[in-house]
C-alpha cells in the first residue's frame, strides 16, 4: 500500500468505550503470559495467549461491547465489506502486545480494575469489607454464598470506584504502535499510550471438533471455582474423569472402576501430587449440572499449574462450558457477564489444553 | 540543654515522620527557637532525594521550652521508625483503646544515653488513666557538625507549578513504575503538567491542564523577558524516588513543583493551609542526566 493513501485512510481499528472496566477484566482473565496476540475483526477483537505449547487462552471480545468500534480491512480496501462472501475469521489484522502493559496502561488512573493494586486505598478496602463480608467470603464451602457469588462477580466490576476510565483505542497498521487515549473526566487528566506492537507468532492450533466430543457440561462457574481454589498447591496433576449417566453406565460394566463404587459419578475431579490426591465427585443434579453429556467413560489428565491460569477468568465468569474430546483436549469456555444493560453480547474467554500422556 | 514540648497536634506531626520514614531510616531533626527542622540528606537515599523541612514550633507543640549553648539550638539524629512508633501510640485514633490528653516529649539521659522521652498520659473507655511513655534514642550532634550541614545548590527554578492532588499523581506513578526507571516531567508556564515515561516496548504520557502557578514576588523582573508560556521545561528522575516524595501524600494540602531543567526538581509540600504555612517539607530531587528526550 503507498504511504500516501494510507495516511488519509481511517486507522485499521478505532475503538471507544466510556469505562474500561469490563475490558481490561477480559485482558486480565488471560493475563498469564505477557505476549498477546490480538486479533481484530470486523465483529470484535480476539486476545490470545499461549503457554507452554500446551495452553492456549483466547478472549473474544465482541465489537457492541464498545461504544464505538470501527475496523477497516487492510487487505482489500476498495472491495472489503461490499462482498458478502466474508467468512468472518478469514479478514483480519494481527498484531502482538505486552499484555501486562496493556492492562496497566488502562488502569493508570487506578479506575479499571475490581482488584486495585493501589496500595493505601487497597488496604482500607480490604479492612472495611472485612467484618461484615467475612462469613461470606471466606467460607466459600457455604451453601450460603453459592447462590450468591454470580451476583457478586458481577458486582465487582462496579464496586471499585464510582468513576470509570473512558478509552479511545487505535491501531494504524502494521507496524504502528497500539495508541490508547484515556481520560477519567472532562476535567481531568488525559493519558497518551503508545503501546510498541509485533508482528505475531503462529500459536498453537488447538481445533476442538465437536463430532469427537466426548464429554460436554456446563455449570455454574462457582461450583466449579470452588472446587478449583479448594486444591493444594503442591498438587500437579489434575484429572477430569466422566461417566455416562447412570442408565448407560449400568451396561459398560467393562470399565475398570473401583467396585465398590455402586453408582460411578458423573464427574469426578481427582487432583495428585507428591503429598497425596484429593477427589471431588459433582452430584447428578440438574442445579449443578445443567448440561452433561458424556458418550463414554473419559479420564484425562492435565497439568494443574495450566488449569490454574484459568482461575482469574473464572473468578469473574458466571458459567462455565467444559468439553473435552476423544484426545484429551479440553475446552474451558467462560462466560463473562457484560455489564451493559442492553443486552450487549456478552463476551466470553476460552481456555484449551492438552492432556497429559497417560503413562506420564 | 533543656527541650520540653507538649506535642498538640499528634496527627499531623505522625503523618509528617509517616512521609519521612519511608524515605529514611535516619533523620535529623533540628529544633529551633520557632522551628523544627527535618532533614533528610543521606547521600545513599534512592536517587539522592532530600528533604529539607521548617515546621512552624507553633502548629505543632505548646508549651515549647528550649535551652542550649548552641544559640538554643538542639540537633539530633533519630531513628524515624522509632520516632513513629511513639507518635502512633501517642495518637488517639478510632482503633485504640484509649483517648490521648496530653502528650510530652522532652529532652532526657537514661543510663548515659540520650533520648527524646515521649509521655502520653490518656484515659481508658471506662475512665481510667494510663500512662505510656516512650524512650526513642536520639544522639545529640555536635555544633560543628550541624554548621557542616547545608541545603544543596540549585539554580533559580525555570518554572512554578501547583501539582494536581498527590494522591491521584501517585496512583498514575504508581502504574508507571513497573514499566520504567525513568519518569519525565515536563511543565510550561501555561498551566500544563506532564508526565511521561518512553521505553522500547510503551510510551505513556499523562497531562493534566489548568494547573495553576503560584505568582512568584520577582514578576516584575521577569516581565522584561516574557518567556514563552507554552514552553516545556523538563526533569528526567527516578521513578522511585518520585515515589518517596509522593509518600508525602497523607500530609500535603497544596505542592508546588519548581522545576530547574536538567538539574533538578524541587518540591514544596505544604503542611496545612498555605495561607498560615504551618510548615514546608521541601523535597529535592536531582535530576538524571540522559541523552534521549
Amino acid at each position: 500500500m503507498s504511504q500516501t493513501l494510507e495516511e488519509e485512510l481511517p486507522p485499521v481499528l478505532k475503538a471507544s468505550v466510556h469505562d474500561v472496566r469490563y475490558f481490561s477484566a477480559l485482558l486480565r482473565g488471560v493475563n498469564f503470559v505477557n505476549r498477546a496476540t490480538m486479533t481484530v475483526t470486523d465483529r470484535g477483537l480476539t486476545i490470545t495467549v499461549e503457554e507452554a505449547r500446551t495452553l492456549l487462552g483466547t478472549a473474544f471480545i465482541f465489537s457492541d461491547i464498545f461504544d464505538e468500534y470501527a475496523y477497516r480491512s487492510e487487505n482489500s480496501p476498495a472491495v472489503s465489506s461490499q462482498s458478502s462472501d466474508d467468512v468472518d475469521m478469514a479478514d483480519n489484522v494481527a498484531f502482538e502486545v505486552p499484555l501486562n502493559t496493556l492492562i496497566e496502561c488502562l488502569n493508570i488512573f487506578g479506575t479499571a480494575g475490581p482488584a486495585s493494586t493501589n496500595g493505601s486505598n487497597a488496604n482500607k478496602f480490604k479492612k472495611w469489607k472485612k467484618p461484615g463480608d467475612d462469613s461470606d467470603n471466606d467460607d466459600d464451602g457455604d451453601r450460603g454464598g453459592r447462590g450468591k457469588s454470580g451476583s457478586r462477580a458481577i458486582d465487582s466490576y462496579f464496586n471499585g470506584s464510582e468513576k470509570g476510565t473512558g478509552m479511545r483505542m487505535t491501531y494504524a497498521g502494521a507496524g504502528n504502535p497500539l495508541t490508547l487515549l484515556l481520560a477519567e473526566d472532562a476535567t481531568g487528566p488525559t493519558t497518551t499510550c503508545e503501546i510498541a506492537t509485533f508482528d505475531p507468532e503462529p500459536h498453537l492450533e488447538l481445533d476442538f471438533d465437536n463430532s469427537k466430543m466426548v464429554l460436554k457440561i456446563i455449570l455454574k462457574s462457582s461450583w466449579l471455582r470452588d472446587a478449583l481454589s479448594e486444591l493444594d498447591p503442591s498438587f500437579d496433576k489434575l484429572t477430569f474423569i466422566g461417566n455416562s449417566p447412570p442408565k448407560e453406565s449400568v451396561s459398560t460394566t467393562n470399565q475398570k472402576q473401583p467396585s465398590r463404587e455402586v453408582s460411578k459419578p458423573m464427574l469426578r475431579i481427582q487432583a495428585a501430587g507428591t503429598f497425596g490426591s484429593t477427589e471431588m465427585d459433582y452430584p447428578n443434579d440438574r442445579d449443578v449440572l445443567e448440561t452433561f453429556e458424556c458418550t463414554r467413560s473419559v479420564r484425562f489428565s492435565y497439568r494443574l499449574q495450566l488449569i490454574s491460569r484459568t482461575l482469574r477468568a473464572l473468578q469473574s465468569s458466571t458459567k462455565t462450558s467444559l468439553r473435552i474430546d476423544e484426545e484429551g483436549l479440553l475446552s474451558l469456555q467462560f462466560l463473562m457477564p457484560s455489564p451493559k444493560p442492553r443486552g450487549a453480547s456478552d463476551a466470553f474467554i476460552e481456555f484449551r489444553c492438552l492432556a497429559l500422556d497417560d503413562d506420564f | 540543654m533543656r527541650f520540653r514540648a507538649s506535642i498538640e497536634n499528634v496527627a499531623t506531626f505522625f503523618k509528617i515522620i509517616q512521609s519521612i520514614e519511608r524515605l529514611q531510616k535516619k533523620c535529623i531533626i533540628k529544633f529551633t527557637e520557632t522551628n523544627m527542622h527535618i532533614i533528610c540528606n543521606n547521600d545513599a537515599n534512592e536517587g539522592g532525594i532530600q528533604v529539607w523541612s521548617q515546621i512552624k514550633v507553633a502548629s505543632l507543640f505548646s508549651g515549647y521550652r528550649i535551652q542550649s549553648n548552641a544559640n538554643n539550638e538542639i540537633t539530633m539524629t533519630i531513628t524515624s521508625e522509632a520516632l513513629l512508633a511513639a507518635l502512633k501510640s501517642a495518637s488517639s485514633s478510632g482503633t485504640s483503646a484509649y483517648e490521648t490528653e496530653e502528650v510530652v516529649m522532652k529532652l532526657a539521659k537514661k543510663n548515659a544515653q540520650a533520648v527524646l522521652a515521649f509521655e502520653i498520659n490518656s484515659l481508658t473507655r471506662v475512665g481510667r488513666r494510663v500512662r505510656v511513655s516512650h524512650d526513642v534514642k536520639i544522639e545529640v550532634m555536635r555544633p560543628a557538625d550541624v554548621a557542616r550541614l547545608s541545603e544543596p545548590m540549585c539554580p533559580e527554578p525555570d518554572l512554578h507549578i501547583l501539582l494536581p492532588p498527590l494522591q491521584k499523581l501517585r496512583t498514575v506513578v504508581d502504574r508507571l513504575k513497573p514499566m520504567s526507571d525513568i519518569l519525565a516531567i515536563r511543565a510550561n508556564n501555561n498551566g500544563c503538567l506532564r508526565l511521561s515515561i518512553n521505553t522500547e516496548s510503551v510510551k505513556v504520557d499523562t497531562e493534566w491542564k489548568r494547573c495553576s502557578h503560584p505568582i512568584t514576588k520577582d514578576k516584575a523582573q521577569d516581565a522584561e523577558d516574557t518567556p514563552d508560556p507554552d514552553q516545556f521545561f523538563a526533569v528526567l528522575v527516578s521513578i522511585r524516588s518520585f515515589l518517596k516524595f509522593l509518600n508525602s501524600h497523607v500530609v500535603s494540602t497544596t505542592t508546588i513543583a519548581c522545576i530547574c531543567q536538567n538539574h533538578c526538581m524541587i518540591l514544596y509540600v505544604y503542611i496545612g493551609d498555605v495561607a498560615d504555612a504551618g510548615g514546608v517539607l521541601t523535597f529535592y530531587v536531582p535530576a538524571i542526566i540522559d541523552d534521549e528526550i
